[in-house]
């Protein structure tokens, strides 16, 4: 445990307190535009802007959060809920991937916990496997409530802001802007880009599809085009591995 | 939208969530999804979000609601998200075309 030295002088919960914020700050960095566009799409959004605000604290996701916000004009309640759940799918990953770090916390933690597991608090704390358990959910807290704050106080900041600029600049496609932006940074292969590629695809056709249901439309025919690229290029792998071999 | 529809939206959309972050680690812990499972779940981001794109362009007006100024910003922040790998640099190319092409027309 080389750790163990550095963090003699004090108290070892406040270094891992330290610990985590120090690591939580740079990927705090990149959210911060992402939190504007937020606050802006609150000021823009067809619900009551407290209510959209409230996102913060009830739903603490991002894109769940840009996405109902700013589909509240044109979407029923069903939609609302079945995109934000399709959109959160990947969440039930991260809690797949964590769940043995939970196994040994107490009941309340592992209750608590969840609730601040974002993207970032996911890339943190995933690979911090060789923490000790207590160690570990200090470390999982204090980012996680870093985050909650911080994400809270941009999204704000935003509002605040976003209503006082006219709607000539067009902030009203900083969403759509936002989500493209993901979507090309979230490739790491190619059956990504199928999947992206078919979602798009579908969503235009199925534009029609009452209720906005070309967004899961789009969105379910995407996720079957990348696992079915994804298997054909697992196959093709396997393939071309003896041939390779025995060369 | 009126503050009670809001509300109920927000709290549904609220409860989703925390059910996909807790479910495995409240409810399920130490069972493992299955491999094809996982493998799915990969392209959700992926496929979700560029869908989303598209109808928030068409702005629940079918493809008559997608502006070409709106296209031509999401094309420009695309390809700064591919060749540059950051999110700031592709959402202020974005809007500096939008910006660009809706002072130009």
């Amino acid at each position: 445990m080389p750790d163990a030295d550095r963090f003699r002088d004090e108290p070892v919960g406040a270094a891992i307190t330290r610990a985590a914020l120090r690591a939580a700050i740079p990927l705090l960095i990149p959210a911060i535009p992402f939190g504007l566009v937020l606050g802006v799409a609150i000021t823009d959004s067809a619900m009551p802007a407290a209510v959209a605000w409230s996102t913060n604290l009830v739903v603490f996701a991002g894109a769940a959060q840009l996405a109902t916000v700013s589909l509240a004009a044109t979407a029923t309640w069903l939609t609302l809920v079945a995109t934000a759940a399709v959109i959160n799918l990947r969440h039930v990953m991260y809690s797949a991937a964590l769940s043995p770090r939970f196994n040994d916390q107490p009941r309340w933690f592992r209750w608590v916990g969840p609730f601040f597991l974002i993207d970032q608090l996911f890339a943190l704390t995933s690979v911090r496997t060789e923490m000790p358990g207590p160690e570990w959910r200090r470390f999982y807290l204090s980012a996680g409530i870093f985050y909650f704050v911080s994400w809270t106080t941009v999204v704000t900041v935003g509002l605040v802001v976003g209503s006082s600029i006219p709607t000539e600049w067009r902030l009203d496609v900083a969403p759509a802007i936002m989500f493209a932006g993901l979507v090309v940074l979230g490739l790491t292969n190619r059956p990504g880009i199928v999947a992206a590629v078919v979602g798009a695809t579908v969503c235009l056709l199925a534009l029609d599809v009452p209720n906005n249901g070309g967004i899961l439309v789009g969105a379910v025919s995407g996720v079957i085009a990348g696992y079915l690229a994804d298997v054909a290029e697992t196959r093709r792998a396997e393939q071309r591995t003896p041939e390779s071999s025995s060369g | 939208m009126n503050a009670f529809a809001a509300i109920t939206a927000v709290l549904s959309v609220g409860m989703i969530t925390y059910a996909s972050r807790a479910g495995l680690i409240v409810f399920l812990a130490d069972r493992p999804l299955p491999l094809n499972i996982t493998r799915a779940l990969r392209y959700v981001g992926p496929a979700v979000l560029s869908a989303l794109t598209v109808n928030l362009v068409a702005g629940g007006q079918g493809i008559d609601g997608v502006e070409f100024v709106e296209v031509a910003a999401i094309v420009v922040a695309i390809v700064v998200a591919a060749v540059a790998r950051n999110l700031i640099g592709a959402l202020v190319a974005g809007m500096a075309t939008l910006w660009l092409l809706l002072w130009l027309l």
